[in-house]
Formats: structure tokens, C-alpha cells, sequence
């Protein structure tokens, strides 16, 4: 039976018989059709709460539901299920099942600000999406996905080498953690011109904040604060 | 030489981690075009990592506090404003700015936080400005055209601005105020090629996303975006990729590759940061402007104008 798809978000299954006799008539074709019962529960409004209780998750309540921010969506593109606004209603429901449903989708947002930046709300939708995201992390809800991995690998590589970056640490670490990054063919591109120019020469060259060791510390201590959006 | 206009006042630069990586070339050209053009900026010398896209999605606080160190640098240098030439860093400074404006109470703790390290508390007095809005800002097209010992006759060229550049507007203040750029469409780098006899060609990828912080974890979806950018360029009949961004601009040039194996050979392209086309054009010779040292062989294409 084709169902319309407007429909299809609540209904969850179909039940279909080959034979149906109902007060001695036979019932075929779409009159055969069943929809499973589905009675939603586990809306939870603490979800809600605690994401508007978060300084990137703040604005969540300004939402309208134009779906501005999804008509301009980058991902939107790659992957059916993206939608910020979509995501913005169901945490705001508390609806935690389609938002796990959801976790391949959710955390593939590349950061491009269209969303924030059309938002005739103000919304600051990446922030909020980043947030509902973060939420199901904490919670255990969602397995940690690979955006979340290399994220924090990055702040792991700038923690342990003195508070900067460089491309060639970044690229170390992530090739261990796994991520595929350079085939041999891209290493030889890559050495002609940097041999060449002289530029391997500061790559090499360790960069490191003079008083890290100070530093250090204090931002291993603002790490554990919690923070409000006041 | 006649004082130039600097409506900005004492403008420091926060390298960030990209210019002194694999970005070199981008800082090199910089000094350059900045030392021929008469306009001054000085350099945080200690800087820390902004945490670019990545290190506000693990921790608040850690988000905002790397990069209001840097801020608080530039205020100790005396600087009215920062100047970025990594849009991502432009982003992270921006939103940093934005959420210690939104939040007294935070702002106080982050202010704490600084003051633990040593550093003086930031007293929100700065403006953030990327480099194209800098040289447009002070010498403009006009000032850029004078300089021009190498007219770029018949160069057709693409601006890249890269997302981060004049988005979001609620950060970056494009459309809020006279000396930002278009927060849709911007223009600036567009006028300062054209003053160097350029052709720019109409580009719909301008601001495109290239993958930026998925392009290690998410590789399918950046390297089709990339791909994206280099065929809308290619389409117009660009023959260089010009970027303001060193996240955009790495990115590419080292996906270069397997772009070419997955959507075609004939999107190979060049790539060079505006600033390194503005040293070509003043005259510099290629090693100066380090051109030799980007993985794409600008070379290739610019040779004709040695």
C-alpha cells in the first residue's frame, strides 16, 4: 500500500494478511492493510531543559520551525536524514528514540554556518545541533561516532604538544586513531614542493607556547567547569 | 611615502597554528604584500591554538578560553584589532568575543581563568578582521593597482572565501557593519584581483563548505564538496583556485589526488592564496612569494607572466 510521505515519520509498520474475512467478506487490496499500533512513549522534557541550559544550546527555544537552516543545509545534499530543524523539534519534544534513530545522521555537520547565519530567529543552530548532539553523548544514548573522535584528538594534540597544532602531528595522530589520510602517491606530491621550497624545514620545527607548563594546568581545571549560558 | 588610512588602529596579526605550518607561504606573502603596500601589523608572538572547529564540540569552556588568551595578547600588545588570515580562526576569536558579550558571568570566569595564567583580563576592546578585509580596508583596490609591476592580463581567476569567512553573521558582524563584507556574496577579494588585471570569473562555490573539519573522520562527503568547488571553477573557466582560507586551501591541495581519481582528471587545479598572487603581481619572484612550495604547480599557469 503506498503510504504518503507526510505519513510515513508516524507510521512505524504494516500488518498484511493474504486472506481477511470480516462478517463473511473478504477484504483485498488496501483494505488488507493494518498499521502497528505505535504508542509513543519516553518523551522526556528534561531534555529540552538541559539543552537550553547550555551555552552553545541556549537559543533552542527561539525556534519557529521555518526550516530555514535545512533549506540551506551542506549535508542536507549528502544525507536524506539531515535536518537541523528536524533535530531541533525532537529534542525539543524530548522525543530521545528518534533522535538515537537519528545518531548516524546527527553528528555530520561540517561547521559551515549557513544555518546560523540565516537563522531569522537567531537561533545559532550549529551551536544547538552541536548541542543536542553533545547531550546524547553524555548520556550514553548514541556510540561515539568518528567527528567526535577526531575532535577530541585534536584537543588531545594541542594539549600535549605545548598548546599548538601542526599538520604533521595532526595527520600522525589521526592516521593511528585509524582515519585513512595520505596514500603514498599524495606523500610524494606533497615532498617535491616542500623539499624544494625549504618549508620541510618549519614543519619540522617544534612550535610550543614559552609557559605552557603554566598553562597547562588552568585549562585542565576550566575543563571540568560546568557552564551557563548567564 | 604618504601615510596610509588604517581605520582599524593598531592591528596585530594572530598567526594561528595553519600560517606556521603547511600555511608558511600564505604568512610569507603577507609580509610582503604588506611591507609593499605601507600597511603595519605586528605579530602575537605567543599565541596558543584558537581550537578552530574542533575543541568547542569536546569542551565549553576549554572552546572559549584558548582562544580569549589570544585576545588578551593583543590587548597587552595595545592592539584595537586582530587580524586573522585563517577564516577558521577568524570564526573561533569572533565567537569568543560573541559569547563573552552575550554572557557577563561567563565572561567573568573566563576572565579568572586568565588571570590564573597570568595573562590580564580581556576587556572586550578589540575588533576581529580577516586579511582580505585589512587590505581592502586600508589601501583598497586602488592603492593595490599602483603597485602592480606584473599586470595579470587575461588570468582568469576564481575567489575562494571559504565558509568561514563571513559567516555567521551574528560572529563575523558581516552586514552590521560598513567596513565587512557582503554576508551572501562577498566582493572584497573579488576588487582587489580585478585591480591586478585579472579576470575574475563568476564563481557559485564562493563560499562553499570544503569539508573543513571532517575531512580526516568524514572523507566521502568532503572530498565530493571539494570536488564541488574545483568543477564549479573549471565550469567557469578559471584557471587558478584562489583561496583566503589555509583549511580550504590544505585540504584541497593534498586531496588533490583522489579528487582527480574519483571525479576526473581534468579537475586538477592550481591553488594559491590571494596574498601570494598579489606578491607575483608586485613584482616578487616566485621563490620570494614561496609560489614553488604549494603541492598544486601554480607555476604552471603564472609562468607565462615572468
Amino acid at each position: 500500500m503506498p503510504i504518503p510521505n507526510l505519513e510515513k515519520p508516524i507510521i512505524k509498520g504494516l500488518i498484511q494478511k493474504d486472506k481477511v474475512i470480516v462478517d463473511g467478506v473478504e477484504l483485498d487490496g488496501t483494505w488488507n492493510a493494518f498499521m502497528i499500533e505505535r504508542t509513543q512513549t519516553g518523551y522526556d522534557q528534561s531534555v529540552w531543559d538541559e539543552i537550553a541550559n547550555t551555552v552553545e544550546g541556549a537559543t533552542i527555544s527561539l525556534c519557529w520551525q521555518c526550516g530555514t537552516c535545512t533549506s540551506g543545509c551542506t549535508m542536507r545534499e549528502y544525507d536524506p536524514n539531515y535536518s537541523p530543524r528536524r533535530f531541533i523539534d525532537l529534542a525539543r519534544k524530548g522525543d530521545k528514540q528518534s533522535l538515537i534513530e537519528l545518531q548516524d545522521s546527527i553528528w555530520r555537520c561540517v561547521s559551515c554556518q549557513k544555518c546560523t547565519h540565516r537563522c531569522p530567529k537567531g537561533v545559532l543552530v550549529e551551536e544547538v545541533v552541536h548541542s543536542i548532539h553533545n547531550y546524547l553523548l553524555k548520556h550514553g544514548l548514541v556510540k561515539t561516532d568518528p567527528g567526535t573522535i577526531f575532535d577530541e584528538l585534536f584537543l588531545d594534540t594541542v594539549m600535549k604538544n605545548g598548546g599548538r597544532i601542526s599538520e604533521l602531528l595532526l595527520g600522525g595522530a589521526s592516521a593511528k586513531a585509524g582515519f585513512v589520510t595520505m596514500s603514498l602517491r599524495d606523500l610524494l606530491t606533497m615532498m617535491g614542493p616542500l623539499l624544494k621550497s625549504g618549508l620541510i624545514k618549519d614543519l619540522m620545527k617544534p612550535s610550543r607556547v614559552k609557559e605552557w607548563d603554566r598553562i597547562k594546568p588552568v585549562l585542565e581545571e576550566a575543563m571540568k567547569e560546568e557552564v551557563t549560558p548567564e | 611615502m604618504t601615510e596610509i588610512a588604517n581605520p582599524y588602529g593598531k592591528v596585530a596579526l594572530y598567526p594561528g597554528c595553519a600560517l606556521d605550518g603547511l600555511g608558511k607561504s600564505y604568512d610569507v606573502s603577507l609580509q610582503l604584500v604588506a611591507r609593499d603596500l605601507g600597511i603595519n601589523y605586528e605579530k602575537i608572538e605567543d599565541y596558543n591554538c584558537c581550537g578552530a572547529l574542533e575543541v568547542k564540540n569536546v569542551n565549553t569552556m576549554t572552546g572559549l578560553l584558548l582562544p580569549a588568551r589570544n585576545l588578551s595578547l593583543a590587548r597587552q600588545m595595545g592592539a584595537n584589532a586582530v587580524m586573522s588570515a585563517c577564516p577558521g580562526c577568524h570564526y573561533s576569536l569572533s565567537r569568543t568575543q560573541y559569547f563573552m558579550t552575550r554572557y557577563p558571568k561567563l565572561r567573568e570566569k573566563v576572565n579568572s581563568y586568565l588571570e590564573k595564567m597570568g595573562e590580564k583580563q580581556y576587556d572586550m576592546q578589540l575588533l576581529m578582521i580577516h586579511a582580505v578585509e585589512f587590505i581592502y580596508n586600508t589601501v583598497g583596490p586602488e592603492g593595490v593597482k599602483a603597485r602592480v609591476k606584473r599586470p595579470l592580463q587575461g588570468l582568469k581567476v576564481a575567489p575562494y572565501y571559504g565558509c568561514l569567512y563571513s559567516r555567521p553573521k551574528a560572529y563575523t558582524l558581516t552586514g552590521y557593519m560598513k567596513m565587512k563584507d557582503d554576508p551572501e556574496r562577498p566582493v572584497f577579494m573579488d576588487e582587489l584581483l580585478r585591480a591586478l588585471g585579472a579576470e575574475v570569473v563568476p564563481f557559485e562555490s564562493k563560499t562553499m563548505c570544503c569539508g573543513g573539519p571532517h575531512v580526516y573522520s568524514d572523507v566521502t562527503t568532503s572530498l565530493h564538496l571539494e570536488a564541488r568547488i574545483l568543477k564549479d571553477a573549471k565550469r567557469n573557466g578559471a584557471e587558478l583556485l584562489i583561496t583566503d582560507c589555509p583549511l580550504g586551501h590544505v585540504a584541497i591541495e593534498t586531496n588533490m589526488n583522489k579528487i582527480a581519481e574519483k571525479y576526473g582528471e581534468d579537475l586538477r587545479m592550481p591553488l594559491v592564496y590571494f596574498t601570494q598572487l598579489l606578491a607575483f603581481a608586485f613584482g616578487h619572484s616566485p621563490d620570494e612569494a614561496l609560489l614553488t612550495a604549494n603541492l598544486s604547480n601554480p607555476m604552471s599557469v603564472l609562468k607565462r607572466y615572468l
